[in-house]
């Protein structure tokens, strides 16, 4: 997507939500339907396109995998030819295979919106954090921006490194040698295995989840060790810049990666990442349709 | 019944030989090789001016899928692809379902290949080293050998525990059956699909690090150092793979490897945005892997070319990378991918090529085949290949059921037109009808 696009789609959300706020009226895209496909648990994403969709007077279908054929051993790429010929209007869909929105697509013939595909991208999530440090910083150029915590395993660091690189902050990913990948060359940004150094001069701290599991893998020893070496606390953030923004996409562990004070502190726009998450999918959703119904 | 392969380069590393002439089989075997001047009483010609006319081709990596799998493949639909390939003999694995790991499978197998309808060409079975492929247990290898396998191997699920390996060497050794080894540690690449790297990285899935191909690979090398339990190992991806065996080799263990098409002809950027066809074991690696494993190639540290023919059904690929199945269908396009990216490339000469798709297999598990020589085979088999035609590999026209394959729509240089065993088994479009000449 090109930049100008990138940009026009973050504009977009900031006027809606302005209007949403303000009581006023959005485009009305009453005709269009869309299937909320969760092969994944997820409350917070699903509800935030609910509601993004609620918004733009678009009905909205859940086809909770438990109770669709799904479990009847239909493979993915009948139910979405189902889903297509019953003219659902788009998919919004999280999978836990990496680029499972990709076949979706391909099967579906229609916009097809990825809400978390394994450990791939979650580009709605990056979108809302994006607008959210806009809010607050006016310009991404030159800002920097420091990922913390799991990368390997996570679609929100590599969504984020992506936008945010390309839209000109300077992005850092930190985290143990064991939760980075082990071939940065294709991610944008530094790699950094030391969190005083991987956050010196921030601008904005993402911090990733941790799992549990991780320590059964051995990727990491313990959480307490972990948290003494990477957790976000009014300490670690002395070697941020000023004003640095503390941000999470959630949901959080809080005292592990991040402690309480700082999650629930001023600089914490932890919430207002949740919010602007409505805006940028009713702008995705805006965007995917062409808008052809307001 | 007199047939003569008439003026063609005969290719037989077997006996050295490179020199324009004829073969003339009668009575299924070939009586003659050279320049044959006497034509009278010859029943059939065919004029392979400018064609190759080399032994039978002789792949030792091939899955049948039967029993268990027909929806695949099946033992006629296989053999068929692989006599289209150019093939005369190919060695089936043991992971169907139930295993291929006692004598009864290993005579059904046999029959079935035997049919008339089948493609005609010997089918070499490959027995489960381990009952059920579980790699607890040994399976009766002395009776199943009696049966016909002609090597042991638990393919793509192998043997994790090295004492057990350790012991499978020892018995193999003592009973001469040689082992085939595809070599992973499986706590390395588990749950993996794609090579560990900076695609890897970039797509979100779990990399399959080239330390369980090579910690596994010199593994069984010094195993086979050890015990001297002849060990060949498959489908090499890595440089340092290649390393660890021209080490092992120059120690003088009797470990040979073979490569496949796939591992020479792709990188892991070919998987583009998630193409499932691509999805190898072990995995498409890089530009630099490519590199070292021409120049194995070459300086023969890679004894040999497999197909790694490994079918799969449409719908089983159609899924998710994560969720795909490795592997596909390969046998009728490897003959032209070496041809076009290993002997037109200057990489290996045209008596190089057969020997690695011929004679070393053939030799490394004692095969009857890969050569043309007079005496001693059961029947002739020998392979017409037009080095030169160029086509482009259409998997709605393959003879095997599967039409997952990362060769659909490839321009190749170079293919067999005529394959024999005994008589003539396949017969390409391509060979023009003008050039046969029947006078009975």
């Amino acid at each position: 997507m090109p930049n100008d696009e990138i940009v026009g789609l973050l504009d977009l959300a900031t006027e809606f939500k302005a209007k949403i706020i303000a009581g006023e009226d959005v485009p009305s895209m009453k005709k269009t339907v869309i299937g909320l496909l969760f092969f994944e648990n997820s409350t917070r994403t699903r509800v935030s396109f609910e509601q993004a969709a609620f918004y733009l007077g678009m009905r909205s279908s859940n086809f909770a995998t438990s109770a669709s054929s799904m479990n009847k051993g239909e493979t993915l790429k009948d139910t979405i030819l189902t889903l297509r010929h019953e003219r659902i209007n788009g998919l919004v869909m999280r999978h836990k295979a990496s680029g499972a929105p990709m076949l979706a697509a391909k099967h579906f013939g229609g916009p097809v919106l990825n809400a978390g595909d394994g450990q791939h991208e979650h580009p709605t999530q990056a979108l809302a954090d994006a607008l959210t440090i806009l809010e607050r910083k006016t310009s991404l150029v030159g800002l920097n921006v420091s990922i913390v915590g799991d990368v390997v395993h996570s679609r929100v660091a590599r969504s984020n490194a992506w936008l945010l690189d390309k839209l000109g902050a300077n992005v850092r990913l930190v985290g143990p040698r064991t939760l980075l990948p082990p071939h940065p060359s294709m991610l944008p940004g530094e790699f950094c295995d030391e969190l005083e150094e991987g956050i010196s001069g921030a601008d904005v701290i993402i911090c990733l989840r941790l799992q549990k599991e991780r320590m059964a893998e051995g990727m990491i020893s313990s959480i307490g060790e972990y948290s003494s070496l990477y957790q976000i606390n009014a300490e670690t953030l002395r070697f941020a810049n000023p004003g640095c923004l503390v941000m999470h996409p959630g949901p959080i562990n809080r005292g592990v990666e991040i402690d309480d004070v700082t999650a629930d502190g001023d600089s914490s726009v932890i919430n207002q990442q949740v919010e602007n998450g409505v805006f940028v999918r009713m702008a995705a959703f805006y965007w995917c349709f062409g808008g052809q119904q307001s | 019944m007199k047939t003569l392969l008439r003026n063609g380069r005969i290719l037989d590393p077997s006996l050295e030989l490179d020199e324009i002439g004829s073969v003339l089989i009668e009575n299924d075997q070939v009586i003659e090789i050279g320049k044959i001047e006497d034509l009278s009483d010859i029943d059939e010609v065919y004029d392979c001016t400018g064609f190759w006319i080399t032994p039978g081709l002789v792949d030792m990596h091939v899955h049948l899928r039967e029993p268990g799998d027909e929806h695949k493949e099946t033992i006629i639909s296989g053999t068929q692809a692989a006599a289209a390939g150019g093939y005369t003999t190919i060695c089936c694995m043991p992971n169907t379902n139930p295993p291929l790991d006692n004598p009864a499978i290993v005579d059904f197998i046999l029959d079935r290949a035997a049919s008339p309808e089948a493609g005609g060409v010997f089918v070499a079975p490959v027995g489960a080293l381990t009952k059920g492929l579980k790699g607890e247990e040994l399976s009766n290898l002395a009776a199943m050998k009696r049966a016909g396998i002609v090597a042991a191997s638990d393919e793509g699920f192998p043997i994790q525990n090295s004492q057990i390996m350790n012991r499978a060497m020892v018995f193999c050794n003592q009973i001469g059956l040689p082992i085939l080894a595809h070599c992973d540690d499986s706590n390395l690449s588990k749950g993996g699909s794609m090579n560990e790297g900076a695609v890897s990285a970039m797509l979100g899935l779990k990399g399959i690090p080239r330390t369980s191909e090579e910690i596994a690979t010199m593994r069984n090398c010094l195993l086979s150092l050890h015990t001297g339990c002849p060990v060949h190992i498959m489908r090499v991806s890595t440089w340092g793979a290649v390393e660890i065996i021209r080490l092992i080799k120059s120690l003088g263990a009797p470990v040979t490897c073979e490569i496949c098409p796939m591992h020479f002809v792709f990188t892991e950027d070919d998987i583009g945005e998630f193409d499932t066809k691509f999805k190898m074991q072990p995995p498409l690696r890089t530009k630099v892997d490519v590199e070292l494993l021409l120049q194995g190639l070459q300086d023969g540290t890679i004894d040999c070319i497999a197909s790694d023919h490994s079918p799969h059904a449409s719908h089983e690929v159609d899924v998710p990378f994560d969720e795909a199945p490795f592997g596909a269908s390969t046998i009728e396009a490897t003959l032209g991918a070496t041809l076009t990216y290993l002997t037109h490339s200057g990489i290996l000469s045209p008596l190089e090529t057969v020997r690695k798709l011929s004679t070393m297999p053939a030799e490394i598990l004692n095969l009857d085949g890969g050569t043309l020589k007079p005496e001693g085979l059961p029947v002739a088999q020998v392979t017409v290949i037009d080095p030169d035609i160029e086509w482009t590999f259409d998997r709605n026209k393959s003879f095997s059921k599967s039409k997952n394959t990362p060769f659909h729509k490839m321009k190749l240089k170079g293919k067999a037109v005529l394959t024999f065993s005994g008589s003539e088994i396949y017969r390409d479009a391509l060979f023009p009808a003008e050039r046969y000449a029947i006078y009975i």
